[in-house]
């Protein structure tokens, strides 16, 4: 009997031997990095890969990791936006409603407010007490009316306080979808620019005007329509091509990347325009060709630091294409028409991507942005527009940056 | 013109029968009974100097057909019996009959319920890692096949909701398409939605092996993690097994199985279920306003687009024990299957119209025969689906929890389709084993596959991708040789060799794989049993990875074949105590090494997913059973399953610049996979209660699965407010069942979940609540051997 048993105790050491084989990997542990930044970090990993969202003291200096750290999100593809003085982390679900959670900062440290849901959008912003979420139709409707839907999510009771449909291709008057580039909020108004699509592989046959449609708020009624025949669509899928500076004029980018079957159309070149303050026409006496200020590069991106200054993202024009964000950096100043590339960032043959969602306290000086770098490694670059000189600052290990935010 | 190939085989091969079958044989049948009358069943039966036995069956007779005719000495052994030995001679074209009554011999009477082997025991005797469920001794139960697997050591059901929702088992880690079905031995790829391991109700079979990590060569097939083989009943030759359930949540369940012999060998077997439920149970989500998108807090919702159906009939007509086919058999199976879909990925995206339809019409060639030539044992089965999937997206509203609904867009619920296909699946496989001596066999197989796929969405109609031709065809053959001694050591060495050519729009090139592996087991005494086996095994992408799905994913016509070391260490150990306490322990290590690995990723805009291949995972882990009788009222047995996988992906695509960089999680666990599981029963058998010959039995099941984190366990702070996980797991069921006049009317209860708590196998997809199911079953079996 005792045999047995001795049999049976060899038996299961033996399993339990063969399953307790595991082993973790030594990995340096960053502590905890409390302030009032918050980075959106989101793993290189081919499954499994959610954001995380971590705090910051300082974009200047020090180190943050996501090993170990950070508050984890629902999945990957989520954006963020500030409003109200809180973080808003919205999951982009796939065409189905997804849910958003709202953060604000309590001693340095993220602390969640409350969970609701919305639609899955192609453009969000703040306007006024709300952010603003617009879903557009991506295919022309045999019949009827094709209709891009809105909703208002008011920031103080975080619930969606109205919704509503638009005409979706009435801004374009020719058949064509606008598909809302971004949206804004000018004096009380709400402005879209749009690039004119014909199909779901956003095609158009209408490559060289700019348009923004003029929307009342909050009852979304279009107003106005502003065109341009001077450059090609404003902003990019998913960017923001308008920006405001202090006297209240409304500047614009253009990258020239509208697209019909697979092949850039547009006959005008990237460039800059501009709406004077309290006017709804572009102003004809202003028009900077980016494209000859910074020898051959199209602008993709932009970030307003004040003082008339914004960082460029720029791209050389042969490579440009509909979704090639650019990877270099120039202090654009829209009053003095100066476009200066930035020196000390990154070389782009190390750059895998940058981060489009970036800091700025807007003092017309400096700004953040993340830097992704095929060595694997992640950087908060600081941008200082009155030299147009990048640092490298804060380290970010264990992803790439997404989104570089700031609360009170 | 692939059902006229396979036609074309099926009547050549019967021609090819026919004239082989000039010799008139005998045969040799009987039953063994104790000295009070009772059934013997797993006798060993041998011809004294000839490589002819059997077992006997669970009615204690047996049959051994074409012998020549002759004198024999006929010798029976079993366990707690003294052995026996007869004489007789058999004449030309008839059939003997010789019983036999053995005597009990004293020494190991109480042990007999345990050692006495049933065939799911014989199977789980074999050199590979493998475990039989005996489904008999669930037929009172409303388990489906997927429900029976997941009280397997090393194996992991994990559902999505109730009754027919989606399911992914898992076997040591391994999941999907790495893990291959079979019914009989016959590959069960693209049967179809309607012929599902989650809609096949576990009385269909007699009883489901689990390969684990190598998978028997005569499985021919390209499964790189396990197989899970349904063998269906061939119990008897007239009988009728009738059984309906009704439960919570409106189920309703029939099964229906029968069959009927003529004394000249035709037969007819028929099988028939049906599966239907509301699928109407509560969930303790947090439902949001579709107007404000506010979660109302506590409160429980009923769900309410998630009514499943399915039927199914499988007919075969054929003849029995001729001698040129120890079974021929034409058959179909018919069915079909209706699915409402109620959520997304997550519970935040509601369905309420969104839903899925298919069929299948499958007719089927089924061809056996031992000792066609004198130690040529052959198989051979062919069928074709001519059935259809269906997804229905019409109604272009958003919906919430409370079944309210408002207008959305254009699209649909998620994406307006009708899109419907049929993939004209055939199958023909071969398989020959030839005995050379009692101890020695050569086996051959060949299995081949057709895949052509053609879809239309009439809302769709002018879809460049459902004009795409998509084609598959493949073939896997194999060869293997195995050396037994019987109840001391046994050894089997195959290799494979799998072959696919793809057609996406354009012809692609053709792969070839080959693989190979050994098994090998080693009987120390009668009690102690140690095996081992490697396989280096190869999984060819399917037609579905190749070509997507036409919903959810999308076609990668370069994806490459998965490969995998696995490699399996076990031993069995039965012993007693006093002779009343019987214990059976079994203990497996396992690891495996895959390359290759094929994982869904999103496409570059969010949209669908697309498969691709990743440098590699590695498995380590164990699992253990131990059973514990008692003398034969008292059965009670737990499982336990401990696996690590690791990522062993160092360098990782990055789609944004198309360059691979170092990953953060090398050599981290990997996410969203149970890690340590484990099952407990218990059950007590009460005999004659009420009345002489009503038995009464009543069980109690546990099922254990640790939490688990669904993103990186090292990314993140580690703590459940701040990551998000699967929770911990303790589901308890327990059953009552009755029998009556000796098992011909069985009435049994079921409780499942009995307390009520919120069930998660997929994070924020909950899973039924507490669940009552009332099952009558009727069974009646006219024995060939009865009056003898």
């Amino acid at each position: 009997m005792k045999t047995k048993f001795t049999k049976a105790l060899a038996a299961l050491a033996f399993a339990a031997v063969l399953a307790s084989c595991s082993k973790k990997k030594d990995i340096e542990v960053v502590p905890e990095n409390p302030g009032n930044f918050i980075l959106a970090v989101t793993p290189v990993a081919s499954t499994g890969v959610a954001d995380y969202l971590v705090t910051a003291s300082s974009l200047d200096t020090g180190k943050v990791s996501i090993v170990g750290n950070g508050t984890e999100q629902d999945g990957t593809y989520r954006y963020y936006v500030t409003a109200n003085n809180k973080f808003f982390s919205m999951l982009y679900g796939q065409g189905n409603p997804g849910a958003v959670t709202a953060y604000n900062i309590v001693d340095g440290k993220l602390n969640k407010l409350t969970n609701f849901v919305t639609e899955t959008v192609q453009a969000f912003a703040p306007v006024k007490d709300d952010i603003l979420l617009v879903k557009v139709p991506r295919t022309i409707s045999a019949t009827g009316t094709t209709n891009a839907l809105w909703y208002r999510v008011n920031t103080t009771s975080t619930s969606i306080a109205a919704e509503g449909t638009l005409n979706a291709t009435e801004p374009t008057g020719n058949g064509e979808i606008a598909h809302f580039s971004w949206i804004r909020q000018i004096g009380d108004k709400v402005w879209a620019p749009f690039f004119g699509i014909k199909n779901s592989s956003f095609h158009t046959d209408y490559p060289d005007y700019a348009g923004i449609a003029v929307y009342s708020y909050p009852g979304m009624q279009l107003e106005k329509v502003i065109k341009d025949t001077r450059t090609s669509f404003i902003g990019r899928y998913f960017t923001d091509g308008l920006g405001v500076v202090e006297n209240s004029d409304v500047y614009a980018f253009s990258s020239s990347v509208a697209v019909n079957s697979g092949v850039l159309t547009s006959t005008k070149p990237s460039a800059i325009t501009r709406i004077k303050a309290g006017t709804t026409e572009f102003d004809l006496s202003y028009f900077l060709n980016f494209e000859e200020v910074s020898n051959g590069h199209v602008i993709t991106n932009w970030l307003y630091i004040g003082g008339n200054k914004f960082i460029a993202h720029m791209e050389p024009k042969a490579t440009r294409g509909a979704y090639k964000a650019g990877i270099r950096l120039a202090i654009l100043n829209v009053v003095d028409r100066t476009v200066n590339a930035v020196t000390g960032f990154a070389d782009p043959a190390t750059i895998s991507s940058i981060t489009t969602n970036n800091y700025t306290p807007k003092d017309g000086r400096y700004g953040y942005v993340g830097v992704n770098l095929t060595d694997g490694t992640t950087w908060v670059y600081k941008i200082d527009a009155s030299n147009a000189t990048a640092t490298k600052g804060l380290k970010v290990e264990g992803g790439k940056i997404t989104a570089i935010q700031h609360l009170q | 013109m692939q059902v006229k190939k396979l036609l074309l085989l099926g009547v050549l091969c019967i021609q090819a029968i026919f004239t082989s079958a000039q010799e008139k044989k005998s045969s040799l049948g009987g039953q063994v009974r104790t000295s009070t009358g009772a059934a013997i069943p797993a006798a060993t039966i041998r011809l004294q100097n000839s490589r002819y036995g059997t077992v006997t069956d669970a009615q204690g007779s047996y049959k051994i057909n074409d012998l020549k005719p002759g004198s024999y000495v006929v010798h029976v052994n079993a366990i707690g019996f003294k052995p026996e030995k007869k004489e007789i001679r058999l004449v030309a074209g008839e059939t003997g009959t010789l019983s036999f009554s053995l005597e009990e011999s004293a020494e190991q009477m109480e042990t007999v319920n345990v050692i006495g082997r049933t065939k799911a025991q014989e199977v789980n005797r074999q050199a590979f890692n493998v475990t039989a469920i005996d489904a008999t001794k669930l037929y009172n139960t409303t388990l489906d096949i997927s429900g029976a697997l997941d009280r397997v050591a090393g194996v992991r059901v994990r559902e999505s909701g109730g009754v027919g929702s989606n399911f992914n088992l898992s076997l040591n880690g391994f999941s999907g398409s790495r893990i291959r079905y079979f019914i009989d031995g016959i590959p069960m790829d693209n049967f179809g939605s309607s012929f599902q391991i989650n809609n096949i109700p576990i009385n269909i079979a007699e009883r489901v092996e689990v390969y684990k990590g190598v998978v028997p060569m005569w499985l021919g097939s390209d499964a790189l993690g396990g197989a899970i083989n349904i063998v269906t009943a061939d119990r008897y030759r007239n009988y009728a097994d009738v059984s309906y359930s009704y439960g919570s949540f409106n189920t309703h369940r029939s099964v229906v199985n029968a069959a009927a012999t003529h004394k000249n060998g035709l037969t007819l077997q028929l099988s028939a279920f049906q599966n239907y439920s509301d699928n109407n149970y509560k969930m303790d989500i947090l439902a949001a306003d579709i107007y404000t998108g506010q979660y109302n807090q506590g409160k429980t919702i009923r769900r309410f687009n998630d009514t499943y159906h399915n039927e199914t009939v499988i007919a075969n007509v054929g003849v029995l024990d001729k001698g040129y086919a120890d079974k021929l058999l034409f058959g179909i199976t018919l069915g079909q299957n209706y699915k409402e879909m109620q959520t997304g990925a997550r519970p935040e995206a509601v369905f309420g119209a969104m839903h899925r339809r298919g069929n299948i019409i499958m007719p089927a060639l089924k061809y056996k025969k031992k000792d066609l030539i004198p130690g040529l044992d052959v198989a051979v089965n062919a069928n074709y689906n001519l059935g259809y999937e269906q997804n229905i997206d019409t109604v272009n509203a958003r919906f919430d929890w409370y079944g309210t609904s408002k207008p959305i867009g254009t699209s649909g619920e998620r994406s307006r389709t009708l899109a419907k296909y049929k993939n004209h699946n055939g199958l023909g496989t071969a398989m020959f084993n030839y005995n050379i001596d009692a101890n020695q066999s050569i086996a051959l197989s060949n299995v081949y596959n057709t895949f052509d796929r053609t879809a239309k969405d009439e809302l769709n109609p002018a879809s460049a991708e459902n004009e795409r031709k998509k084609k598959l065809n493949k073939n896997v053959t194999g060869l293997g040789y195995s050396y037994n001694v019987a109840d001391k050591w046994s050894a089997t060495a195959f290799g494979k060799m799998l072959y696919q050519k793809a057609v996406y729009g354009s012809p692609q090139p053709g792969l070839t794989k080959f693989g190979y592996g050994t098994a090998l087991t080693y009987f120390l005494n009668r009690n102690l049993q140690f095996r081992g086996s490697y396989e280096l095994s190869n999984r060819l992408p399917e037609a579905q990875e190749l070509f997507g799905d036409l919903e959810n994913q999308e076609g990668n016509p370069n994806l490459k074949p998965e490969g995998s070391d696995n490699v399996n260490l076990g031993v069995i150990y039965t012993f007693n105590l006093n002779r009343v306490h019987n214990f059976s322990l079994t203990a497996n290590g396992i690891y495996r090494y895959a390359r290759d690995f094929i994982f869904s990723r999103y496409n570059l805009n969010q949209t669908k997913l697309v498969l691709d291949n990743k440098a590699g995972v590695s498995t380590i882990g164990g699992d253990a059973e131990l059973r514990y009788a008692y003398k034969n009222w008292l059965s009670a047995g737990a499982t336990m399953t401990y696996q690590y996988l690791k990522n062993l992906e160092e360098y990782v695509y990055d789609t944004q610049t198309s360059t691979y960089v170092s990953s953060p999680v090398y050599l981290d666990q990997m996410p969203n996979i149970p890690y340590l599981f484990g099952n407990g029963d218990i059950s007590v058998f009460l005999k004659d209660i009420g009345k002489k010959g009503n038995n009464l039995s009543i069980g109690y099941n546990l099922l254990y699965v640790h939490a688990f984190w669904l993103y990186w366990p090292s990314l993140g702070t580690a703590s459940a407010a701040q990551k998000n996980e699967v929770p911990q797991q303790f589901a308890h069921d327990v059953n009552l069942v009755y029998s009556m006049a000796k098992g011909r009317y069985n009435i049994s209860l079921e409780a499942r979940n009995i307390t009520d708590v919120a069930l998660y196998d997929n994070f924020a997809l909950q899973k039924p609540g507490r669940g009552f199911y009332l099952n009558l079953r009727y069974f009646i079996n006219k024995h060939q051997f009865k009056n003898d």
